[in-house]
């Protein structure tokens, strides 16, 4: 391209503890283009967009805007200067409006006072330039909004005058496929406006219709940057971890006749007539638009939300989970949607976390051994490969793919006839995807019903053994292995499905009816 | 691994290899966040000996392992509360209602036993209701231990009789709070409360490290949904600690009584609750929970012991002893920060020299 770039990064090196993030990375971003950066977790992805965003700064190398050198102090500064990023988990404030929400920080004032009438006007002509009519009310509280919404809210507050670089970190992973198909549309607008975009994302799909350019890194440092029209999926996971896309789904099928896990007629808040069974060594997958009600089935089979009514049976024996606790002790399992905030405890070790379920089975007369707990916990933790310089590391401190792997330690220690796991490599990267369904895959074999809450679609087809579709709270169809595609999927998630988010927060689970 | 260093504790930085030297292997065993305190509690003695000649001498420093035991007791619930990110302001009160129950049991019945059991039941009971109020009622902790810190003050007065104090002349209970171990002709004797409070330090050290207990107020204090998911009863875990905290809190109001020779409503536990809290995030505990342990408390309990103690030797008024412990806390709290980041920094830059090294 002759055009002098809207964005150059030059021999950018970060360093954090126990680990180098980037090494003499260097970078253009055109403006009125879409560049991609792909790479596993840990490739250093986030810490370039944080150093773009202000909130690190590089220990050596420039960042350029506009042909001019700029050291930002915050993110606000990279905000004002035009740089805008998107996170992956939308920073939304609960209390607050969504107009509140998309303006914080600059508030319209009145002599003083906040002017709520433009306020809310601002509001509903920035949803209405965007395309996001009638999907999000402006005076809706920041705590009602769908995972999509959120980052509605955040897209919308990060168009304002002065953008040059919009960076958006995996917006889809919580979108369905119409929503993505209009963030699409709007990446689409920005670009023809001359916008600089950088796209990251795991989804290479996607990544592949949306991208000019593709910059893959790996280790923190910059392996190559391809023309998307030049390149193939295949060429770009080989940069990426060496290996081929098709050796990420293999699995055998293992199945017994044992009906391990069986719900009958199953109701809550969120469900009516939810009727499923898996056998041991069946990997059941569970899939749905947002707001279907898997994660809220989840946590109810599991006692962590209330159940109405139905049967529950394990292993024969019918159970009524009132918590968590029983649910264990009745041989079940929940690897949650959100690793960080319902998985894990940060603060503390990585060997805490993998044996959090079994500390009563550990202990007699109420003490534990250490000793016993390493016994216990470390081999796991070498069998999964978690990366950690100890078994003492503070588990927040690890990537996203090793914090997946000790929440999975967690109950291969606690060896669960029934295995549920929501959206088990969201925000994972693809080399961390390929042993997590490996893992799965031995885990099925080894006799445990699993279920198999995804959002992704490859993942499902490769997976699971059937697919129960989930519809405004029940099941509303069931797909064997050969009728299982991603268009018979589709057709029984959508049917009826209108694309209001209209926010409904007494009842979520028939938000999307 | 490393066999030697197994605890799963928070202080358990093990020692890099063989190259360790002395320094990097004690601040291995004995935690960062603890040597701080250490080496703040030399500093103290040292800048204390230097103004005064008394500070080593044997009767004094037993005089301030008196001084500290009833704080110390009532701080050790107190760091199992705020541990799982809980708070209990309640505990003065409760040590006040201890301290009138158990002068109740002796001057009404006679029986040593029964009134520390009593004062402790109370403790424990009153602890159940705090308990009762955070999970039935879903009171946040803060608010709720807020409440029945004035409540249980009032329970006090109402159940002493004309709401004065009760005085107890039994002296076998006495010994309690006033006896001396070991007494010769040059010893004067440990403290028999110093004596409870290392007792029960130790029990609560092992519990709270080794126990499943203990290890799930951790979890719980460092992500409660994780905790409940992982099969931990959020609701019996606070039961129990709440009603630990308030059987500490009453040990604590029947070694006051045992001191005072009297049962008081408020004089010797009003205030209790603040130092308490102020020696548990001196110890190195955080408001959000999750972090914090026993030892770290206790070192934080002999600091302002000592600094309470040296401040009383060299004259200077009790206002400044307050003004000093106020700073003492935030110091300690900020040096903490401040070593956080720059550890972080130090590692970082290691990190990146030693890339640089291998390419």
């Amino acid at each position: 391209m002759a055009v002098a770039p809207i964005l150059q990064v030059a021999n950018i090196d970060k360093a954090f503890p126990n680990v180098r993030a980037l090494s003499d990375v260097s970078l253009d971003v055109h403006g009125g283009e879409v560049i991609a950066f792909m790479g596993e977790n840990g490739a250093g992805k986030s810490t370039l967009l944080k150093i773009l965003s202000g909130d690190y700064h590089a220990d050596s190398g420039t960042v350029t805007l506009d042909g001019s050198e700029v050291r930002f102090h915050g993110p606000k500064d990279a905000r004002t200067a035009g740089i805008r990023v998107i996170y992956q988990e939308p920073e939304i404030i609960p209390h607050i409006t969504v107009a509140e929400n998309v303006f914080v920080g600059e508030l319209p004032t009145k002599r003083g006072a906040v002017d709520f009438r433009k306020l809310i006007a601002d509001t509903w002509q920035s949803l209405h330039d965007f395309g996001f009519e009638g999907l999000i009310d402006p005076n809706a509280l920041g705590s009602s909004l769908s995972p999509a919404q959120r980052h509605i809210v955040e897209i919308l507050r990060a168009l304002k005058p002065g953008l040059k670089v919009l960076a958006l970190d995996e917006p889809t992973s919580s979108l369905t496929d119409d929503e993505a198909a209009l963030l699409f549309k709007l990446v689409g607008q920005l670009r023809a406006q001359g916008v600089g975009i950088i796209y990251v994302s795991h989804r290479l799909h996607e990544i592949m219709q949306i991208a000019d350019r593709i910059a893959v890194l790996r280790d923190g440092k910059l392996v190559g940057v391809k023309q998307a029209a030049d390149t193939s999926e295949d060429e770009i996971v080989a940069m990426m971890v060496g290996r081929n896309l098709t050796d990420l789904f293999t699995r055998d099928h293992a199945i017994r006749d044992q009906v391990v896990l069986s719900v009958e007629n199953l109701s809550s808040q969120w469900h009516h007539d939810v009727n499923l069974t898996v056998r041991a060594g069946e990997v059941v997958g569970l899939a749905g638009l947002i707001g279907a009600g898997r994660t809220e089935l989840a946590k109810v089979l599991f006692g962590e939300y209330e159940r109405d009514g139905g049967v529950v049976t394990i292993n024969g024996k019918p159970h009524d989970m009132r918590h968590p606790s029983e649910a264990i002790a009745a041989g079940m399992g929940l690897a949650p949607e959100d690793r960080r905030g319902e998985g894990l405890v940060l603060v503390r070790s990585v060997l805490e976390n993998s044996v959090l379920a079994i500390l009563s089975r550990l202990s007699r007369l109420g003490m534990i051994s250490p000793a016993k707990l390493r016994a216990t916990g470390g081999p796991l933790i070498r069998k999964l490969d978690v990366k950690t310089p100890s078994l003492d590391q503070e588990v927040g401190k690890l990537s996203g793919g090793n914090q997946q792997k000790v929440v999975l330690a967690r109950w291969l220690a606690a060896r669960p006839s029934v295995l549920i796991l929501d959206e088990p490599t969201r925000g994972i990267d693809v080399g961390a995807k390929a042993e997590i369904y490996r893992l799965i895959d031995e885990l099925a074999s080894n006799g445990i019903a699993i279920l198999l809450i995804s959002s992704e679609m490859p993942e499902l087809l490769g997976l699971a053994d059937r697919i129960l579709v989930m519809r405004g709270g029940t099941i509303a169809g069931e797909l064997s292995r050969d009728e299982a595609s991603e268009e018979a999927i589709l057709r029984l998630a959508m049917v009826h499905h209108s694309p209001s988010l209209s926010p409904d927060p007494a009842n979520p689970g028939q938000a999307m009816q | 691994m490393d066999s030697s260093s197994v605890e799963p504790g928070p202080s358990a930085a093990r020692p890099s290899a063989s190259s360790a030297g002395v320094f990097k292997r004690i601040t291995a065993t004995v935690g960062p966040e603890n040597l701080s305190l250490i080496i703040a509690l030399a500093i103290l003695v040292a800048v204390i000996a230097s103004q005064t000649d008394s500070f080593f001498l044997t009767r004094n420093l037993l005089n301030i392992g008196q001084n500290v035991s009833v704080v110390g007791l009532v701080a050790i619930g107190v760091t199992i509360v705020i541990v799982s990110a809980g708070l209990d302001i309640s505990v003065g009160s409760i040590a006040g209602v201890a301290s009138v129950v158990s002068a109740l049991i002796i001057t009404q019945f006679d029986t040593e036993i029964g009134s520390v059991a009593g004062g402790i039941a109370a403790g424990a009971a009153l602890g159940l209701v705090n308990a009762g109020v955070i999970t039935f009622l879903r009171v946040n902790p803060v608010i709720a231990t807020l409440a029945t810190f004035s409540a249980f003050r009032g329970l006090a007065f109402l159940i002493a009789p004309g709401g004065r104090s009760i005085g107890v002349l039994d002296q076998e209970f006495a010994w309690l709070g006033i006896g001396r171990l070991f007494a010769g002709e040059t010893f004067p004797g440990i403290p028999v409360p110093l004596v409870i409070l290392i007792g029960v330090a130790l029990i609560a050290h092992f519990v709270l490290r080794y126990s499943v207990f203990g290890r799930s107020v951790y979890a719980m204090g460092g992500n409660p949904t994780a905790a409940r998911l992982a099969g931990i009863n959020l609701t019996r875990m606070k039961f129990m600690m709440y009603s630990a905290s308030g059987a500490l809190a009453g040990l604590a109001g029947v070694i006051v009584t045992a001191r005072t020779s009297s049962g008081q409503p408020a004089s010797g536990t009003q205030g209790l609750e603040l130092e308490a809290i102020t020696a548990v995030f001196l110890g190195g505990a955080i408001l959000a929970g999750g972090k914090g342990t026993i030892a770290g408390t206790m070192l934080a309990v002999i600091l302002i012991g000592t600094l309470s103690n040296g401040m009383n030797l060299m004259g200077i008024p009790t206002f400044y002893q307050l003004v000093a412990k106020g700073l003492l806390l935030i110091i300690a709290v900020a040096i903490g920060q401040w070593r956080m980041v720059r550890s972080e920094r130090l590692q970082a830059r290691a990190i990146a020299s030693t890339s640089v090294e291998k390419k």
